[in-house]
C-alpha cells in the first residue's frame, strides 16, 4: 500500500511539473508583458530597457531554469503587475475559491445524489422525467448565461439575493448554484446508472426475498455498492469545478483564483499564472489520489488486491 | 447547532446594506486596483481609485485648462527650466507637512530607471529636480518640452519620509497621500475602502466613505446599479446605454473623451504601400454609418487622427468624402482590384466595426482578411516590423495629456514603434512642434502635419470616443474628457 501510494505521489508530481513546463513555454510564445506595462507612446528604447530589467530578453530555457531554481527554494517571485509576492496574492484568493467550490459541491451532492436515486428507483414515473429535464438543463446551459439569468431573477427581479461580490454568506448562494449545476448533473446521471446497475443484481432479489422492503433494500445494500463509481466521479469533478470557477467568478465578481487566473493571463503576469497553474494541477492530482484511497476504503476487493 | 444557526442568521441580517446610504458612495469598476502606489501602474481602474488619495502638482478644471493644485504658480526661466511655487498648508494623512522635498522626491523616484515605473516614458524628459526655496522647486528638461505641464497633471505627490521609512512594497500596500480621501482598507481583488480626509485643505468631501468594487462583467455591474448595490459604474457599451436610458432612478451620462478611434493603414508594406489604395480606403469607409449604426450616436466624427479636446486639433483639414465610386476607380487605376488586405486585430477592439469596414472595402473591390489574436500578440506584431504589422488595424488612442504631441508623434513619426510611415516633411513638422513652447507656432506645425497626413493617409480618423457612465440620478457629477474620476467633485443633489 505504501509503495502504491509513493508511486502515485511521484506520478502526481511529475504531472504537475509537465503542466508547469507546458504553460511556461506556451505563455512566452505569445509575447511578454512589457508591451502591456508601458503606456501608449513609449519609445523602442524605453520598451527594450524595461524588457531587459524584467529579464524577458534572456532565452526562454534560461528563464525556465532560473524559475525552477527559485521554485526549489519555494520562492514564487513577485507579480510584475501588482509588485507584490505571488504567494501572498495566491493565498488571499484561495479561501474564496474553496468556499465557492464547497458551496457548489453541496449543491451538486445535495441535489444530484437524491435526484439520481429517484431517477433510478422511479425510473418510468413522471418525476423521473421531470428530474431528467432538470439534469439536462443543468448540464447544457453554459454558466456565463445561467449565471446572468440567476442574477436577473433572484437579484434584480425578486431582490432576494445579492447580485455580486462578497457580502456575507448569502453572496455565496447564486455562484454556488451556477457552478454546482453542471456537477450536479453528472452526479445525478452517474448515480442513476450506478443504482440501476445494482438494482438488477441477484443480491437485491435475495434481499427482497428475505422480506426487505424495496426502500430498505436500496438504502442498506444498493447505495453502498453504487457509491463506488460515484466517488471516482466526485474526485474528478473537483477539477471541473476549479475550471468552471474561472467563468462563474468573473460573472459574480467573486474574487477567487479563477478570476485571478483570467486577469493574470490577460496581463501576462507570468509568475502569477504559473503559481495558479501549479496550485490547480496539485489540487487535481491530489483529488485523484484521494479518490484512489477512498476507493480502497469503500471497496474491500481493492483493499485485498493491494 | 441552534447556536450556529442563530449566528448565521445574525451575520446575514447584519450584512451591510450598500449604496442606499447617502454618506457612502459605492463605485463598480471593471477591475481591482493593480497597484495603490501611484508611481507604478497607470491603468484606468488603478488611477481611478488612487488619484483620490493624492494631490497632483497641477490639475485641470472642468474645461480642461491646467490650473494650480500643489503648485500655486509657475514660470519658465528659459525654454528648459520651470520654477514652481508651492502651497505650504498641505498635510499628508499622517499629519506631516507636504514640502518641496516631497515634490522633488516624487519626480526623482518616478524618473529613476531602476524603479522600473511603467510611466517612465511620460516623465523621462525631466532631467533635473531641485528645491530652490522654502516653498519652491525647479524642474529642468532635456530640451524645450511643451507637454511638461500636461504630464505634471498626472504626477501624484508622495511623502518622502514615509516611503523611505517603510519601503516601496509596504508603501504600495498602505499608501499615504495628501488627497481628499484616506485609504481605509484594500482587499485585493475585492474592493478598496476610502474614508474622507476631514481636514483636507480644499474642504471636507461630501461623501464620508467611498467603496470601489471590482466587478468584471458589465451585465453584473448594471444589475448592481439597478438593485442599489452600487451608485456609479463605467465602461458601458453604446448598446447598454440605449437600453438603460429609461431606467428609473438612474442616469446614463456620457462625455466625449480625448480618446480617438482610427484606422491604421500600413504605408511601408503590402498593397497599401500604393497611396491610391490608401486614399481609396479613406473614401470607402462611411464614418457616419459606423457612428449611427454601431456607436448608437455615442461618438463624434473626426477628420484628423486627434480629438477636438487636444491641443493642436484643427477643423480646417477636411477628411476624404465618402465616395465609393471614386474609390473603385482609384483601386482599378492602382491595379489593386481583388487584392487581399490583411487586417490585424484583438478582442479589445470592437469586432463589429472591423467587420463593417471589411464589408465597406469589399464593396469597392478589396478583400479584407481579418486575423484576431490576443492583445499581447497584437501589440507584438503591431509594434513590430512593417511586414509583421499587417495592412490595416483598428486603434483607439489617448495620451492622457490632451496634446497632439502625445498622439501623432508616437503613432506616425518615423522611428517610433507604432509608426509604419516614413515621411521627412511630416517628421520635420512634428519635431518642430515638439521643440518650441510657442503655442501659435506649434498649432501651425500640427496643421501642416495633418495636411500631409490627409494626402498620404497613414491612418484614417474615425471618431472621438465617448466614455459612458451609469450614475444614480441624485448624484451631482459630470464626467470630464480626460476621464479623471475625482470623488471630491461629487455630491448628492439636494
Amino acid at each position: 500500500m505504501t509503495r502504491h501510494l509513493a508511486g502515485r505521489i511521484g506520478q502526481a508530481l511529475l504531472a504537475s511539473f509537465g503542466v508547469l513546463t507546458i504553460v511556461f513555454f506556451v505563455m512566452r510564445l505569445s509575447g511578454d508583458p512589457t508591451l502591456l506595462l508601458v503606456p501608449e507612446g513609449a519609445s523602442a528604447e524605453q520598451i527594450a530597457q524595461l524588457r531587459h530589467q524584467l529579464g524577458f530578453d534572456r532565452p526562454v530555457p534560461v528563464q525556465f531554469l532560473a524559475y525552477l531554481g527559485d521554485l526549489v527554494r519555494l520562492d514564487f517571485g513577485e507579480s510584475l503587475v501588482q509588485r507584490a509576492p505571488v504567494l501572498g496574492i495566491l493565498a488571499e484568493r484561495i479561501p474564496y475559491t474553496v468556499a465557492l467550490a464547497s458551496g457548489a459541491l453541496l449543491v451538486a451532492w445535495g441535489v444530484g445524489l437524491p435526484a439520481g436515486i429517484a431517477m433510478a428507483v422511479w425510473r418510468d414515473r413522471w418525476i423521473a422525467r421531470l428530474l431528467q429535464a432538470l439534469v439536462l438543463a443543468g448540464q447544457s446551459l453554459p454558466t456565463f448565461w445561467s449565471g446572468i439569468l440567476l442574477i436577473l431573477l433572484f437579484g434584480v427581479t425578486l431582490r432576494w439575493l445579492p447580485t455580486s461580490g462578497v457580502d456575507g454568506p448569502l453572496s455565496l448562494v447564486l455562484p454556488s448554484l451556477a457552478l454546482g449545476a453542471v456537477t450536479m448533473s453528472s452526479f445525478a446521471r452517474m448515480t442513476r446508472s450506478a443504482v440501476l446497475d445494482e438494482l438488477g443484481r441477484d443480491y437485491v432479489n435475495a434481499a427482497r426475498a428475505r422480506g426487505l422492503s424495496r426502500s430498505s433494500a436500496v438504502a442498506r445494500h444498493v447505495l453502498r455498492n453504487a457509491a463506488i463509481p460515484v466517488v471516482t466521479i466526485a474526485a474528478l469533478e473537483i477539477g471541473n469545478l476549479l475550471a468552471g470557477a474561472v467563468i462563474v467568478e468573473t460573472v459574480f465578481a467573486w474574487p477567487g483564483i479563477g478570476q485571478l487566473a483570467i486577469q493574470s493571463i490577460q496581463s501576462r503576469d507570468f509568475l502569477v499564472v504559473q503559481a495558479v497553474v501549479l496550485f490547480v494541477s496539485l489540487v487535481y492530482v491530489a483529488c485523484n489520489l484521494l479518490a484512489d484511497l477512498a476507493y480502497a476504503a469503500i471497496d474491500p476487493r481493492i483493499r485485498m488486491r493491494a | 447547532m441552534r447556536r450556529l444557526l442563530a449566528a448565521v442568521v445574525a451575520f446575514v441580517l447584519a450584512s451591510p446594506v450598500l449604496a442606499q446610504n447617502r454618506d457612502q458612495l459605492t463605485i463598480d469598476l471593471p477591475a481591482d486596483v493593480a497597484t495603490m502606489d501611484p508611481q507604478i501602474q497607470w491603468d484606468t481602474d488603478s488611477a481611478t481609485v488612487y488619484r483620490n488619495l493624492f494631490d497632483n502638482l497641477l490639475t485641470r478644471d472642468k474645461t480642461g485648462k491646467i490650473i494650480p493644485q500643489v503648485a500655486t504658480s509657475w514660470r519658465f526661466e528659459n525654454d528648459t527650466t520651470v520654477v514652481f511655487d508651492l502651497r505650504t498648508d498641505i498635510l499628508f494623512h499622517d499629519g506631516s507637512k507636504l514640502t518641496p522635498e516631497d515634490v522633488v522626491f516624487s519626480v526623482k523616484r518616478i524618473t529613476n530607471p531602476a524603479f522600473r515605473s511603467p510611466q517612465l516614458s511620460q516623465f523621462d524628459q525631466i532631467i533635473g529636480a531641485e528645491v530652490t526655496g522654502p516653498a519652491q522647486v525647479t524642474l529642468k528638461t532635456k530640451s524645450p518640452y511643451p507637454v511638461l505641464l500636461a504630464q505634471l497633471v498626472k504626477l501624484s505627490i508622495i511623502p518622502k519620509a514615509y516611503v523611505e521609512k517603510v519601503g516601496d512594497v509596504a508603501f504600495n500596500q498602505a499608501v499615504i497621500g495628501s488627497g481628499p480621501y484616506k485609504l481605509a482598507s484594500w482587499q485585493r481583488g475585492v474592493q478598496t475602502n476610502l474614508v474622507a480626509n476631514e481636514t483636507y485643505w480644499r474642504g471636507k468631501p461630501a461623501f464620508s466613505r467611498v467603496t470601489f468594487r471590482a466587478v468584471p462583467d458589465s451585465a453584473t455591474r448594471i444589475a448592481d446599479l439597478k438593485t442599489g448595490r452600487a451608485d456609479i459604474t463605467r465602461g458601458l457599451s453604446p448598446d447598454d446605454a440605449v437600453n438603460l436610458r429609461s431606467e428609473k432612478g438612474l442616469d446614463v451620462r456620457d462625455v466625449a473623451t480625448e480618446r480617438v478611434a482610427y484606422m491604421f493603414i500600413n504605408t511601408l508594406h503590402g498593397p497599401t504601400t500604393d497611396k491610391r489604395v490608401r486614399q481609396a480606403i479613406a473614401m470607402a469607409v462611411d464614418r457616419d454609418t459606423l457612428i449611427t449604426a454601431l456607436q448608437q450616436g455615442y461618438a463624434k466624427p473626426v477628420d484628423v487622427v486627434l480629438a477636438p479636446t487636444n491641443f493642436g486639433y484643427t477643423s480646417e483639414v477636411k477628411g476624404w468624402p465618402y465616395d465609393p465610386d471614386k474609390a473603385r476607380k482609384l483601386i482599378k487605376e492602382a491595379g489593386a482590384e481583388g487584392a487581399v488586405i490583411p487586417f490585424l486585430t484583438s478582442p479589445v477592439y470592437d469586432r463589429r466595426l472591423n467587420e463593417a469596414v471589411q464589408q465597406m472595402l469589399a464593396d469597392v473591390g478589396l478583400k479584407v482578411s481579418i486575423t484576431v489574436v490576443d492583445q499581447p500578440t497584437y501589440l507584438k506584431r503591431r509594434l513590430g516590423t512593417p511586414e509583421e504589422a499587417s495592412s490595416l488595424s483598428q486603434g483607439r488612442w489617448s495620451c492622457g495629456c490632451l496634446d497632439a504631441d502625445g498622439v501623432i508623434f508616437p503613432l506616425f513619426r518615423s522611428g517610433s514603434v507604432w509608426s509604419k510611415f516614413a515621411n521627412p516633411a511630416f517628421d520635420a513638422e512634428v519635431d518642430a512642434a515638439r521643440a518650441t513652447l510657442d503655442e501659435g507656432a506649434r498649432r501651425a506645425h500640427y496643421k501642416k502635419a495633418f495636411e500631409i497626413m490627409r494626402e498620404e493617409v497613414p491612418a484614417l480618423g474615425l471618431f472621438q470616443d465617448e466614455a459612458i457612465f451609469l450614475v444614480r440620478k441624485d448624484i451631482d457629477w459630470t464626467p470630464t474628457p480626460d476621464e479623471a474620476f475625482f470623488v471630491f467633485d461629487m455630491k448628492t443633489k439636494s
